[in-house]
């Protein structure tokens, strides 16, 4: 599971100033839930995945991945976590074998079982015909397979997707779609990013709308309807923007 | 840290750039066709076209244009004819009406003409002119051949006269000078190699380092491949000393193929031209300390480039980056070119140039201990640093995620139809750079004094104004003359002084290690006696230049680059001012110079700092070669002008001190703008 507690990330600006990408956030994912992150680009989404995956460190605030802190226990975080977004790049001159089983020896996995798991997963997502060919020869589809399978190679418990179906054609993203549902019914916490509305209906058990930097509210889709007394997920988004808005100008006359 | 997680990415980095056919090519297949077809191409081809020139043949016209026509004449006359004709491949004519025709059309390869005078104690002396085109290889070789057999024919002649007159012809031979070589011809070989290989093995450590190196970080950023590869396992440590390996290992493969193909090809040249090289052997034991010394440069190499291409956005910009480090190492490779150059202890602390001479030094057999040590162990400790910044750099996020939109990227898209554009700068700069080497060289040649004060207001200083008039700036505050607060302008003095004398040692040094010609030093010696009143010297060469160069640089040109960021604006500003020095050996001094005076003038927002800073800067060497000979300086100078070393220390603790005392009552541009909210 994930937990997310007060994330605080700044970051400096050339001329000095800092910019708060990511304000206070908050919000947990249990296992076997699909949580989307939604919101308008630039609103912190990427930020957020970032400090889950170690990448970055946050300024103040906590995240525990399967229990495990992301700022004091980086290795074992990055070890219970497959992250997967639309727009990795992969390693054109090795083959998608080579390819994933250096990403499971990165993991650590054994050998033999990086192979059958490979085997596997070839298997449901009908890799055979290419799996030794170099990876530069392949269609955006294929490889996007190729990422899958190395996101998950070592089993993880958690997955991060990041804007997942982004830059893909329908085929590729409905591959995507249904990898994220199957991750779902085997257990794992799944969080995913995106700024696409229906996916987010489609696909989340809860949603976290975030926009600059902050969270606006959290609950399944069935709660957002309710509070906000609206159907559609984009109208329900823009009444809450609106809200926050309202309460800017609010202060700004207090002032 | 795991070590085997950095092999895991070690083998993929190394297997992944076997597979790149550029990187191949470069490393591999470059190297082992190169030499060969240099070498054995290039013999096969001089020994052949030397045979086919003599084969060829000549012709050859002459004409004699004798004074005496006696027997004895026209007898020496004819026995240099047929000593010429008996060549072999010649033909020899007598000359044709048209021979300056026949001579064009190359139909003549040379004529020869035959003349004798009389000297006054009555010996007929005799002169062959020969008309020849020394440009071509056709007609230095007629030339040469005839000189031999005229030569050959004098030496005969004089001979039999000698024994005519019954003198013993060994006179001829009376004092001999006779070379006995005590150097064998392994030190002979060893001193060549000595020159040589330092600058190769620095070359190919460096060319093959690039390679790769911009490939492995930008690379992957480029091809988005590096987060994945952040949110492995595999921590930041293990990775960055994975593909810190690869380089290396790239870097050795490089040179161990290159000297291989080399060697071999050597040895076939050698064995072709017949060269005497019998008992030249290297000593295994110097090719193991070669081996020993190149592992730490390499290591450098590989860190410096590495941090390059962790910091740079993609490859583009990394090798952009890379160009000046390897400009830099080639020139000290070079160091071992130079003849005189002593491989002291001193030499042995600074990286590159101390590889260079060890090189040498090892491959005549003339090195001590601990040169080596200390060669390698500095060349070790600049490793550490050098890996832990790449480190450090890997876990920075600003650095690894460096995007291309930022704020000042923005802005400056924005304001693209400005006057101060880099390019307009640099149009302006090379304008004045012209004005100042055609203008400035020739009023300066006239006279010193005045050509130096005409350059600084009409060439420097004036243009600037009129510029600034003509494009409807304002000069106060595009030059940014105000007065700054005196809290400001304390520190200053403490700076330049402290600076200058750091400066001057960074000249020094550089002189130790590329001595300045005499007639160099002489000139610039030559600057500051050109008039005995010091008030005179101070108002020409400290203050004249301390505020027309400041308004030109610091005040003028430092706007055209702001746009790209202070820091920038700086280092290019004192860029220009090293270069418009016009003064190879002194371009890194003035640069470092330059630094200090765009760092004073952006910090305080104001230009009379840094001309202060500038017109201290040159009073205090006027001061110092005025007063070199005075006993109460003595103490403080190695001869006329250089600083002693040990005086490193205090002027770095009063620079480090000032600098830090200057920062804190100056305010950045942040706090400005929080102050104005």
């Amino acid at each position: 599971m994930i937990q997310v507690d007060s994330l605080v990330k700044e970051f400096k600006k050339k001329d000095g100033s800092s910019f708060r990408a990511v304000d206070g956030v908050t919000f947990e994912a249990q296992n076997g839930e699909i949580v989307c992150l939604l919101g308008v680009n630039g609103a912190g989404k990427t930020t957020i995945m970032r400090i889950l995956s170690t990448v970055f460190n946050p300024q103040s605030g906590s995240a525990l991945i399967n229990g495990f802190d992301v700022i004091t226990q980086g290795d074992k975080v990055r070890g219970s976590l497959g992250f997967l977004s639309g727009d990795t790049g992969l390693y054109a001159r090795l083959t998608p074998r080579e390819f994933i089983r250096y990403f499971g020896r990165l993991y650590g996995v054994e050998d033999k079982d990086i192979e059958s798991r490979m085997l596997e997963m070839a298997t449901l997502l009908e890799m055979h015909d290419f799996l030794d060919k170099k990876i530069e020869f392949l269609s955006s589809g294929m490889k996007q397979k190729v990422s899958i399978v190395r996101s998950i190679i070592h089993d993880p418990q958690v997955m991060i997707f990041d804007e997942p179906t982004a830059g893909l054609d329908i085929l590729s993203a409905r591959h995507i779609v249904s990898f994220i549902r199957s991750c779902k019914d085997k257990g794992k916490c799944v969080l995913f990013s995106t700024h696409i509305m229906r996916e987010a209906e489609r696909l989340a058990d809860k949603i976290v709308l975030i926009h600059r930097g902050k969270v606006l509210t959290q609950g399944s889709l069935e709660a957002l309807r309710e509070v906000s007394g609206m159907i559609d997920l984009d109208d329900i988004f823009v009444y809450y923007v609106n809200q926050t808005n309202e309460e800017h100008e609010v202060q700004a006359h207090e002032f | 840290m795991n070590f085997k997680k950095s092999l895991i990415v070690f083998r993929k980095e190394f297997s992944e750039l076997l597979r790149d056919r550029r990187t191949l090519f470069t490393t591999i297949i470059l190297p082992v066709i190169l030499y060969p077809l240099l070498f054995i191409g290039f013999s096969a081809i001089m020994s052949r076209q030397a045979g086919v020139i003599e084969k060829r043949g000549a012709t050859i016209a002459y004409t004699d244009s004798l004074n005496q026509r006696d027997a004895r004449s026209i007898a020496m006359r004819d026995s240099l004819l047929a000593k010429i004709k008996s060549l072999d491949y010649v033909t020899l004519i007598p000359c044709p009406k048209t021979v300056q025709q026949l001579y064009e059309e190359k139909e003549i390869q040379a004529v020869i003409t035959i003349s004798d005078s009389l000297t006054s104690s009555g010996l007929n002396t005799y002169k062959v002119y020969v008309q020849h085109d020394g440009s071509n290889e056709r007609g230095q070789m007629v030339f040469s051949k005839i000189k031999t057999a005229v030569k050959d024919l004098e030496k005969e002649i004089v001979k039999q006269r000698l024994v005519d007159d019954r003198i013993d012809p060994e006179i001829l031979s009376l004092v001999d000078v006779n070379p006995r070589d005590t150097s064998s011809s392994q030190k002979k070989i060893g001193m060549f190699l000595g020159m040589m290989m330092p600058y190769l093995v620095i070359l190919l450590l460096v060319t093959g380092a690039s390679t790769v190196a911009a490939d492995l970080v930008a690379g992957e950023k480029e091809r988005r491949t590096l987060e994945t590869l952040l949110v492995s396992s595999a921590s930041r440590q293990e990775i960055v000393i994975g593909k810190y390996l690869t380089i290396i290992t790239m870097s050795m493969i490089n040179v161990v193929i290159n000297l291989i193909s080399l060697s071999f090809s050597v040895r076939y040249l050698v064995a072709q031209t017949g060269l005497e090289t019998s008992g030249v052997k290297m000593p295994v034991s110097a090719f193991l300390i070669l081996l020993v010394a190149m592992l730490p440069l390499a290591t450098l190499f590989s860190a410096i480039l590495l941090s390059i291409s962790t910091f740079s956005r993609n490859m583009k910009e990394a090798r952009t980056y890379e160009q000046p480090i390897m400009m830099v190492s080639m020139m000290l490779g070079m160091v071992s070119f130079i003849p005189s150059i002593e491989f002291s202890n001193l030499l042995a602390m600074i990286p590159v140039i101390n590889i260079a001479l060890l090189f040498k030094a090892v491959m005549i057999n003339e090195y001590t201990l601990a040169q080596l040590l200390i060669t390698i162990f500095s060349t070790v400790l600049l490793d550490v640093v050098a890996i832990w910044i790449t480190v450090k750099l890997f876990a920075t996020e600003s650095v690894l995620f460096r995007t291309e939109d930022d704020a000042s990227l923005k802005s400056m898209r924005k304001s693209g139809k400005q006057f101060f554009t880099a390019q307009n700068g640099i149009i302006y700069f090379a304008l004045a750079l012209g004005a100042l080497y055609y203008l400035g060289g020739k009023w300066q040649g006239k006279d010193l004094m005045s050509g130096l004060l005409k350059t600084q207001l009409w060439i420097i200083l004036l243009p600037v104004l009129v510029t600034i008039r003509i494009f409807k700036q304002k000069p106060l505050e595009v030059l940014r003359l105000k007065l700054p607060k005196l809290k400001v302008i304390l520190p200053v003095p403490f700076i330049a002084l402290s600076a200058t004398v750091l400066v001057s040692m960074v000249a020094q040094l550089i002189n130790l290690i590329y001595p300045f010609p005499q007639e160099y030093m002489e000139q610039l010696g030559g600057l500051f006696k050109m008039d005995s009143r010091p008030w005179v010297l101070f108002l020409v060469v400290a203050l004249t230049p301390g505020i027309c160069e400041e308004v030109l640089f610091r005040g003028f040109l430092f706007r055209f680059f702001e746009r790209y960021g202070g820091t920038k604006a700086i280092i290019i500003s004192a860029a220009l001012f090293a270069v418009f020095h016009l003064d190879p050996f002194r371009l890194l001094p003035v640069f470092l110079l330059g630094l200090l005076l765009g760092y004073l003038t952006y910090r305080s927002r104001s230009l009379i700092s840094s001309m202060l800073s500038h017109t201290i800067n040159n009073a205090l060497a006027i001061f110092l070669v005025t007063y070199s000979s005075k006993p109460w300086l003595k103490p403080l100078m190695y001869g006329e002008d250089e600083i002693r070393y040990w005086l490193a220390i205090p002027a770095l603790l009063v620079l480090v001190f000032s600098l830090r005392w200057f920062h804190s009552v100056t305010k950045s541009d942040m706090e400005i703008s929080e102050c104005a909210e």
